[in-house]
């Protein structure tokens, strides 16, 4: 290891984070997670600079705003790649009646599009910002959202007319040789209503530009009109809808068990990690049949083979929980229930899945990554370096492909993670071939936990089987505490920042969502190289709109 | 009997004569034999129809499937057979979309430049049982000619339709075809080399003596058996000019939409797509024609038309397995692997068989 990252994974004291910051801080603002340091507007690039290159802060890892009666309020989570347990949030007010902030984007690469979506639900101004649009919005729409003046009854419809008809402008003049092209919203390689504004040179991607938006349905405010104790919890399936279900639960159940200080029982913290990685498995395997769909081109029989695997997963995932997509499974402070009766036939089908898996992935192996055509295809395109994967907040298998060794289950541990063994998966290859590697000893891993997991409820006491903490009925955190917890979900790291307003509701919710990220490192990984490296590296970033968009 | 080169008959008997003789149309003269040469087309033509009616909404999809582990269609009729009717009521009810911008006169033409020009290149092919339309002395020129009329469809369809992706895909297209019809063209030589002749009859007759004589069986010398090399060859442009895996890319679904039929619908689409699974039982029927001794098979000669279509499927179901298993290339490898692999090594095998043929006799 080099004694740069020796440097960087040190902890600073407070008393060092202070003298850094220096009088640059206003006052503190702590959070539950992380020491807060409020600041001026005008001093944001300043002390994002010293707290990145001299305190070793190199990830942003989300950027809420927010508005209070007296003013809009922008926080910078940070964290190091090298140990994301220490954390520090800048916190940068501003004024109700000039909302104008200092942007980030200089700093952080990943600044620029959440910067824009703070503008866009909140309405802050971000000075010096390189592309301030609206980003989930369509541009036309009045006002902001999630402001405290917004009319949330009057009800705003974008006609076609009215919305920037995508189809309409050619954008081809008589002097150059580019072509303008529609890469979506309908597309059959855009996993969703993605739409990829693409300049085109010959065959050569020039310049895209994503628009995302379509699949927006105001997650983040619906959670905020939910009660903590049962309301919120289905909202989290529904971000990244594809399997990851009970991954993303766990986003939302340790934050909010966090804030209300509960302890989760350690056999549901068990069944909790089985599923999770039963999840994961899922996930992972429709990300394997996805990308080889994009690459083969056609509904081939990687395609196929992925989806009659991670269908015996759904099965065991749906005995656990009752559910096949929205699984609602989670409790704060636990699990909705035991394992099904009889356990001795659902150890049995977990383990018969579990034994058949080397046998798939050979096959995989054999049919799709041993096969010379993919590699060609694969090898040194979508080349995302290291340094550009941590400037865009890129996590999961997507940084980890990229040699960015973070996962979040050994970084900052919860669940019962730490007390199973098991490896983090890192490659060198930064290309899209190393993240389909990446994903697929992934799985692996994930069914040494499951096994491990297995042998630990298989022989767990039947009298201390107990699946749920004793939770209040209502839950009212104490007002104005905030925080920020983080899980690694199945396309990386799942935050949700949590503002409490002494109600049983959450006076702010936001989420951070690893394909938000992700995504936007697509302009990097993709211009110079031909459309179908264009669609194959989208593929192999493996998004879902539904996290992406929220 | 009119002889001149486009209706040499040889020693072999056409189709059309035989009708002529059949029902009696020699007493009509030149009428006659136009009928008789109008019935026979319509015959051939029906035959291959067929076929591409069964290929498409039913083989296709009972192949694929059984490649991914699936079922495919199984409700209507035997095996899901009458899907076929299903299909055809379904797709030629369709209200057939045209573009605003379209290219009107091109764009209509366009699905009919690409079916009929495969359905023409059967009229030289013989396929046994006497099916067998004209017999010209250029039979293999003619049918890589009109074979590769085809690509002007392609291109027409690609600009007229007024859409990126189809122009895209035409550009494809077109680079493709040029990049792999030379190689085709240059292999395809190499039999002449060894036939030497270009009529589609002689080429047969000479692949139908045997190559080693066992006693109990005799091993013919087709083609792929004397030269398995050109075979290979072949066969793997052959893959690109019907725009199969791997070498799909003027079509890429999931890159460029459809390419050149993103656009069409209806009628329209099913001629486009009649048209492509023609060009693919072409293809079949020129590998079984110049590789694999055409008709020839164990049998009295009757049933050649048997053998001869079990041969065109069997090039069928490569496609079809290509399509299920292997990936596509990107279109600069794509033109990289013609221009600088195939082409070389079709020239290289083209005088390799001028080499050995030469010393042979």
């Amino acid at each position: 290891m080099s004694t740069g990252v020796e440097r960087e994974a040190r902890e600073l004291t407070e008393d060092e984070l202070e003298a850094l910051i220096g009088d640059r801080a206003l006052r503190r603002d702590d959070h539950l997670n992380a020491p807060g340091f409020v600041i001026r507007p005008d001093d944001v690039q300043d002390v994002l600079f010293d707290l990145r290159d001299q305190a070793g802060f190199d990830h942003l890892s989300c950027l809420t705003a927010q508005q209070y009666e007296d003013r809009y309020e922008s926080i910078y989570h940070l964290r190091k790649y090298a140990d994301p347990t220490q954390e520090v949030s800048v916190i940068v007010p501003t004024s109700v009646d000039d909302p104008v902030s200092q942007s980030a984007e200089p700093v952080y690469r990943t600044a620029d599009w959440h910067e824009r979506e703070a503008f866009d639900l909140v309405g802050i101004d971000y000075e010096g910002h390189p592309d301030p649009r609206r980003i989930l919005l369509p541009e036309t729409w009045q006002g902001h959202p999630l402001s405290k003046d917004y009319d949330q009854e009057q009800p705003q419809v974008v006609t076609l007319t009215e919305h920037a008809n995508p189809i309409q402008p050619d954008h081809h003049d008589e002097e150059s040789d580019t072509m303008f092209l529609n890469i979506g919203p309908h597309h059959p390689a855009t996993h969703g209503v993605l739409h990829v504004k693409t300049v085109l040179d010959g065959e050569t991607v020039v310049d895209i530009d994503p628009d995302i938006g379509y699949l927006h349905r105001c997650e983040e405010q619906m959670c905020q009109q939910g009660t903590y104790r049962h309301q919120i919890m289905p909202y989290p399936d529904r971000w990244d809808y594809v399997s990851a279900g009970l991954l993303n639960e766990w986003a939302y159940a340790r934050t909010a068990e966090d804030l209300a200080d509960i302890e989760v029982p350690e056999y549901a913290q068990i069944i909790r990690t089985m599923g999770a990685e039963l999840c994961r498995i899922a996930s992972h395997f429709l990300a394997l049949g996805t990308f080889a769909l994009d690459v083969y081109g056609d509904f081939t029989a990687v395609f196929q083979y992925a989806f009659r695997d991670r269908e015996v997963v759904q099965d065991i995932l749906e005995d656990l929980t009752g559910q096949r997509l929205m699984f609602n499974y989670f409790r704060l402070g636990g699990v909705a229930w035991d394992l099904p009766e009889p356990r001795e036939e659902f150890f049995e089908k977990t383990r018969d899945f579990l034994d058949g898996l080397p046998a798939k992935t050979n096959e995989y192996h054999n049919l799709l990554t041993g096969n010379e055509i993919f590699q060609i295809r694969c090898n040194d395109t979508g080349v995302l370096e290291p340094e550009v994967a941590k400037s865009y907040g890129c996590t999961g298998p997507v940084a980890r492909a990229s040699g960015v060794d973070y996962d979040l289950r050994r970084d900052d541990p919860y669940g019962y993670y730490e007390n199973l063994e098991w490896d983090v998966i890192t490659r060198q290859g930064c290309d899209n071939y190393a993240r389909v590697l990446c994903r697929m000893e992934e799985v692996e891993e994930s069914a040494k936990i499951i096994e491990q997991c297995l042998d630990l409820l298989e022989d767990w006491p039947e009298d201390d089987r107990e699946i749920q903490a004793n939770v209040p009925r209502t839950l009212k955190p104490d007002p104005d505490t905030e925080i920020y917890r983080a899980v690694e979900a199945a396309k990386g790291e799942l935050g949700i920042y949590i503002r409490s307003d002494g109600t049983d509701k959450p006076g702010r919710f936001k989420i951070r969502s690893p394909c938000f990220h992700n995504l936007s490192a697509l302009e990097e990984i993709s211009e110079g190289e031909y459309i179908p490296d264009l669609i194959a590296s989208l593929g192999s970033l493996d998004i879902v709109l539904g996290e992406v968009d929220r | 009997m009119i002889e001149g080169p486009f209706l040499q008959t040889g020693d072999t008997v056409l189709l059309p004569e035989r009708l002529g003789d059949l029902l009696g149309l020699d007493q009509f003269g030149l009428a006659g034999e136009l009928l008789a040469a109008f019935l026979a087309a319509f015959i051939i033509g029906n035959l291959m129809l067929a076929m591409t009616g069964v290929a498409g909404p039913w083989a296709k999809r009972k192949i694929t499937a059984a490649f991914t582990d699936r079922i495919a269609v199984n409700r209507l009729g035997p095996a899901g057979l009458f899907i076929i009717v299903a299909d055809a009521v379904r797709l030629l009810s369709k209200e057939n979309i045209i573009p605003e911008n379209a290219d009107r006169p091109a764009y209509d033409l366009a699905p009919i430049v690409v079916a009929s020009s495969a359905l023409l290149g059967f009229a030289v092919i013989p396929m046994g049982s006497g099916i067998h339309l004209a017999d010209p002395e250029v039979g293999l020129v003619f049918v890589f000619a009109v074979a590769g009329i085809a690509s002007l469809g392609l291109v027409m369809a690609g600009y007229s339709s007024a859409n990126k992706y189809s122009m895209l895909g035409g550009l494809r297209a077109v680079a493709q075809n040029v990049a792999y019809e030379i190689p085709l063209v240059v292999t395809g030589m190499s039999v002449v080399i060894f036939t030497g002749s270009l009529q589609m009859s002689e080429i047969v007759a000479v692949q139908n003596q045997p190559l080693v004589d066992l006693g109990v069986v005799a091993i013919p010398q087709w083609f792929a058996i004397v030269n398995p090399f050109a075979f290979v060859l072949f066969l793997a442009a052959n893959f690109a000019e019907v725009g199969r895996n791997p070498f799909d890319t003027p079509e890429a679904p999931t890159e460029i939409v459809a390419g050149y039929q993103t656009e069409y619908s209806s009628v329209y689409f099913v001629l486009m797509y009649l048209g492509e699974f023609l060009h693919i039982f072409l293809g079949g029927a020129i590998i079984a024609t110049i590789f694999l001794g055409g008709p020839a098979g164990p049998g009295p000669e009757a049933i050649g038309i048997v053998w001869f279509i079990i041969k065109i499927w069997g090039v069928f179901l490569l496609t079809q397995w290509m399509r299920s298993a292997v990936p596509r290339v990107r279109i600069d490898q794509l033109i990289e692997i013609g221009w600088k692999g195939l082409l070389v090594l079709s020239f290289a095998n083209l005088i390799l068989t001028a080499v050995i043929v030469g010393i042979i006799q």
